[in-house]
């Protein structure tokens, strides 16, 4: 059902409720778009704000969570509130039930969500599905301008090429039409998930990107966390697409969990360059769930130092044959770093001639840094070929000598051999 | 140049002594496992290696000097077996090296392509990372690079000629007589009877685990007819 769901017939029939994918662009780039966009900041809104953001806050306090200013997430909570499904529905009664949690929607012209069943649901019905989206805005009822400062949804540039996201009650729905072409890969989309402020508050932002069928998108991803953010982003890579996303999350100060799920259907294909120099705590998880013929490549970069942690959790659900997934992630210890990957492959028994690699070796230079890594390959059929290779050493001695030989001092032939093993 | 008095290196030499004069090319013979590979890492200051007795270099004690230190000083090793760097390309590492800013980025990097060209490695070598997916042959043409471009005063070469074609001898025996002059000292550990015909040296050294024996080309010859034993 679902996969029907987005192809051009259905919605040629279903205008009513759906977009016309061809006009989709024009939508995006007109007056009434914006006007849209700012209708989002008007008064009303900002009482809906008030009212989603005093709900979530009585939301925390029932789940015992923080929810004053001078309570601090830490580990211990931010795990807590991790294993809350806040997406859940809150009734089984309610027709949220039917929402398969990462394939939802698309939106509609009047900012309507579209569920896998066909039905629409308004805004206005999303809010009353509380928490949807949940978020805890500081200051927000004290501050005009602070608000202000927290609701920056898209900025439309009129090219369709620069967004920056802000906290919203709504997910953020970015679909790259089929007919866009490589248009967007020839010119790659900025794509910026930032705290405005530094107050110590915890914010989320559940953004989804739905590439269209045929389509080649390439993402410029850029993470500065001054404070706690929450991501939950969803890529839907249709038939015969292409995503390539580059992504760079630098340390504010702030913590992070981003959660990167992509569905991938038939054909598609998912290239990610990532680098990271973690945080007081991040948690970066990649979820793939893979149709057939669908080609991964997947290569993280992470130099954490400054006493940072940075926790990786990567897993491939391969659901059909001909799948090709490489994981290479490659960290940098230093000091008293904390890391840890857990690589899972999930193949299921139609997975025939699916081809995977996962590396994962860790440099650790520090003894007090602490490393970890675990390679899980799950697989249920014979017809496949896989390797891992997951590691911790210290610098290679043999290369240190043969570097120091040419005259570099131990300090420089270490960073040189920590930027060659990160390149 | 390189001054050895009384030299050990720990469970391999013993109380050597020789004498690298400046301006001259010395070949080193000797049984395989005798320590002379060891002799020039140890020269080099590989940390590993557990050295006693006196090393100067210009008429300085070094012994104590770290490894990069010596190299700067210029000492100059070429490996046996070449390291790998994988991530780190030929031209990178040789312009750090030579700590190269601006402007003399692109006439140092003509000058590696000729060097490269004349060597007959292939084409966007500057590029390859360091002895990675190279043949053995490659590797040691890219320690001749290292050579001919960083200002060395004394090159120890361990092998050299081993994983090079017949044109790549000869291509050898240029490259290494064409850097040799009289301001610097050629040391070169082999047993291939052209290359050593082609260096011409000035001494050729045998080396025992406990002394030298220093004669020159004629021991060579008489190395080769008569075995190790018979010196």
């Amino acid at each position: 059902m679902y996969k029907q769901l987005f192809s051009y017939p259905l919605l040629s029939n279903q205008k009513e409720f759906y977009y016309n994918l061809e006009s989709l662009y024009d939508f995006l780039v007109s007056d009434d778009y914006i006007k849209l966009t700012k209708h989002h900041t008007d008064r009303n809104m900002y009482n809906d704000l008030t009212k989603c953001y005093i709900d979530n806050l009585l939301f925390l306090r029932e789940k015992e969570l923080p929810s004053f200013k001078d309570e601090q997430f830490n580990t211990f909570n931010l795990n807590k509130l991790y294993n809350l499904d806040i997406l859940s529905p809150l009734e089984s009664k309610d027709k949220f039930a039917k929402l398969d949690r990462w394939e939802f929607l698309a939106t509609s012209n009047k900012n309507a969500m579209v569920l896998v069943d066909g039905s629409v649901f308004t805004n206005e019905a999303v809010n009353k599905k509380k928490p949807f989206g949940i978020q805890v805005l500081d200051y927000i009822k004290k501050s005009k301008h602070k608000h202000a400062e927290y609701i920056k949804l898209i900025e439309n540039t009129g090219n369709f090429s620069n967004f920056t996201f802000g906290t919203t009650c709504y997910p953020n729905v970015i679909i790259f039409p089929h007919g866009s072409n490589d248009r967007y890969y020839k010119n790659p989309v900025d794509v910026r998930y930032e705290n405005s402020c530094d107050d110590p508050v915890l914010e989320s932002n559940t953004t989804i990107f739905d590439i269209q069928y045929d389509t080649h998108v390439k993402l410029k991803e850029r993470v500065k966390l001054f404070a706690g953010q929450l991501n939950y982003t969803t890529y839907i890579v249709r038939e015969n697409s292409t995503l390539e996303i580059d992504r760079y999350s630098d340390d504010y100060g702030g913590w992070n969990i981003f959660d990167s799920r992509f569905i991938c259907h038939a054909g598609s294909t998912v290239k990610i360059n990532f680098k990271n120099t973690g945080s007081q705590y991040t948690q970066e998880n990649f979820y793939f769930k893979c149709s057939s013929d669908v080609e991964i490549d997947l290569q993280g970069r992470n130099n954490i130092s400054k006493g940072n942690e940075y926790y990786n959790f990567v897993r491939v659900r391969s659901s059909d044959h001909d799948n090709k997934s490489t994981v290479d992630i490659r960290n940098v210890g230093n000091d008293e770093t904390k890391t840890s990957f857990i690589g899972k492959f999930e193949i299921s028994s139609a997975s025939e001639g699916f081809s995977g690699s996962m590396d994962n070796p860790n440099l650790m230079l520090s003894k007090t840094a602490k490393m970890q890594t675990r390679p899980i390959l799950d697989i249920y059929t014979k017809e496949i070929e896989c390797t891992h290779g997951c590691t911790i050493s210290n610098v290679d001695e043999e290369q240190l000598y043969y570097l120091q030989t040419k005259g570099f001092d131990t300090k420089s032939a270490k960073n040189i051999l920590v930027d060659s093993f990160l390149c | 140049m390189l001054r050895l008095k009384n030299y050990s290196v720990k469970d391999v030499l013993e109380n050597i002594s020789v004498d690298f004069e400046q301006g001259k090319v010395y070949v080193v013979m000797g049984s395989n496992g005798v320590g002379k590979s060891t002799l020039l890492h140890s020269i080099m200051g590989r940390p590993d290696l557990q050295v006693e007795g006196d090393l100067s270099f210009m008429g300085s004690d070094i012994t104590d000097l770290e490894v990069d230190q010596r190299a700067r000083l210029g000492l100059f090793v070429a490996f046996q077996s070449p390291t790998s760097i994988p991530g780190l390309s030929n031209f990178q590492m040789l312009k750090q090296a030579l700590n190269l800013k601006g402007s003399e980025i692109a006439p140092t990097l003509a000058e590696f392509k000729d060097n490269a060209g004349a060597l007959n490695l292939p084409e966007g070598w500057d590029k390859r990372n360091v002895n990675d997916d190279a043949s053995g042959g490659e590797k040691k043409k890219n320690e001749l690079i290292q050579l001919q471009m960083l200002d060395k005063k004394v090159a120890m070469l361990d092998e050299p000629d081993s994983g090079l074609d017949v044109d790549g001898i000869k291509t050898l025996i240029t490259t290494l007589n064409d850097w040799h002059n009289e301001n610097n000292t050629l040391i070169v550990v082999t047993h291939y009877e052209k290359l050593i015909e082609g260096l011409n040296p000035d001494a050729v050294i045998v080396l025992k685990k406990d002394e030298v024996v220093i004669g020159d080309d004629t021991l060579a010859q008489t190395i080769f007819s008569k075995g190790f034993e018979s010196v």
